[in-house]
């Protein structure tokens, strides 16, 4: 190909491209629109309805305003058990500022007889809701235990850990970027 | 299919498919090596050596971004949680460390990035098959009969569309013929790669969106586009077609930056005379 016809071909596609750009633009505004709940990073978290071992109910939509932190695990799990004491450090250190955890057991698949002495044995403060259908673990397409999903206070997914056990400094930067 | 395969490498095991492309694309590039007159021994360090300062680099720029919660827990600093990871960060250090390697092996700079594209390119392909796996870089809603079912929606296969767009560009490169001009294959693989970029982002449910809802990506990747057909065409020889009319055949000549004057009738025949004097 002669210079010139190749330089005549690299501004056309160039043209083209910005013509690309332009038609293919967003116009609603928001990539993700209708905020459709899904477990994925910039989606609504899936809606939560579940009871603690004591009776009382706890609706995710209605902690909007709060940061919250959703933890599925089981007492089955050892680095569900390991993560266990650091996040009731952080639970406890930032609970006044607008912090909520969620620690869902898929009870499911655990035995409910012994999360009641594991509660006792890691003195956990926050409230533990019993997934006893799998329902939230189905939402939340959860592959692996543990897994962590934060939430800002407008009820978007801000970050998801897939594993464990999650390290002081890796909870405290996710739980300050969702405070935020 | 799609399930099977998103369940058995849903994350973190997605980084396998990463892996997996990295290692078959450093064979690849090692068999490659010589067309660049590059040392395959030191390609296969350099690629060591900077995908080490890529991990501890990731992991150090996040430890300083992040300073007051490593502070409070030390040992955080070799935990291995993989997101404590700055990607930017690591980059950089992947690059310096690549940068400093090749001049301490006294390695051409651009003959190196030719012999490095093969492995670029295998690992956009892992890269396209770990965002299959993990869902993420999806696609916009469409009714398109080949759109796929994720995040409660059926969306474009955007990341099908990349695995795809990857592909093509690997095996052009393979399959492309051996080209004098050092730098002139890494920089094919910039534009192509820029190039699929600025169509594929156009199907993405996850962009970010700067003004009038252009998408930053988008802008980016012509940008890099733009600078790599402009650099491709300055690698490219001034070449200027002589017609050797006697012979009925055209002769390409470099002209190395230097005017030729044009020529007309026939050409110069050596005669009798000359022939005698050179013996």
């Amino acid at each position: 190909m002669q210079p010139i016809q190749r330089r005549v071909l690299y501004g056309i596609l160039l043209l083209a491209g910005l013509v690309w750009i332009f038609l293919s633009a967003d116009k609603t505004g928001a990539s993700t629109a209708g905020r459709i709940p899904a477990p994925q990073k910039g989606f609504l978290a899936p809606e939560i309805s579940l009871y603690t071992p004591k009776g009382e109910k706890y609706i995710l939509s209605k902690l909007k305003g709060k940061a919250v932190l959703v933890n599925l695990w089981a007492t089955w799990c050892p680095p569900c058990r390991a993560e266990m004491p650091t996040i009731e450090k952080l639970y406890e250190e930032y609970k006044d500022k607008g912090l909520v955890v969620l620690g869902v057991d898929t009870t499911s698949q655990d035995n409910p007889l012994d999360i009641a002495p594991f509660l006792t044995q890691y003195s956990i403060t926050f409230p533990i809701l019993l997934d006893e259908v799998g329902s939230v673990a189905q939402k939340y397409d959860l592959r692996s235990l543990p897994s962590s999903f934060f939430i800002s206070r407008d009820g978007t997914i801000n970050d998801i850990v897939i594993g464990g056990p999650m390290s002081e400094a890796l909870l405290r930067t996710r739980i300050e970027e969702i405070l935020k | 299919m799609l399930t099977l395969f998103r369940n058995l490498l849903a994350p973190p095991r997605d980084l396998i498919l990463i892996v997996v492309a990295a290692w078959l694309g450093l064979s690849l590039a090692e068999t490659r090596a010589a067309r660049y007159n590059v040392n395959a021994e030191a390609l296969n360090n350099l690629i060591f050596a900077s995908l080490l300062a890529y991990i501890l680099g990731g992991r150090v720029f996040y430890a300083a971004e992040h300073l007051s919660a490593f502070t409070q827990s030390l040992l955080s600093l070799i935990s291995l949680n993989i997101t404590l990871f700055d990607s930017w960060g690591a980059l950089v250090a992947a690059v310096i460390t690549g940068l400093a390697y090749a001049q301490r092996k006294k390695l051409s700079l651009l003959s190196t990035l030719d012999a490095l594209t093969l492995f670029f390119a295998a690992l956009a392909v892992g890269l396209g098959f770990s965002h299959l796996a993990s869902g993420a870089t999806f696609g916009r809603e469409t009714s398109l009969p080949w759109a796929i079912n994720l995040w409660g929606a059926m969306r474009h296969p955007a990341q099908i569309y990349e695995i795809i767009a990857s592909l093509l560009t690997l095996g052009l490169l393979w399959f492309r013929k051996a080209n004098s001009k050092p730098g002139s294959d890494f920089l094919l693989f910039v534009a192509l790669t820029a190039a699929s970029r600025l169509i594929i982002e156009a199907f993405r449910g996850d962009s970010t969106l700067v003004f009038w809802g252009l998408r930053a990506a988008q802008l980016a990747a012509w940008i890099i586009f733009a600078i790599a057909l402009f650099t491709l065409e300055l690698l490219k020889p001034k070449t200027t077609p002589i017609i050797a009319i006697e012979e009925e055949i055209i002769m390409p000549i470099k002209t190395e930056g230097k005017k030729v004057k044009s020529t007309t009738g026939k050409p110069k025949k050596k005669s009798a005379s000359t022939k005698a004097s050179k013996t």
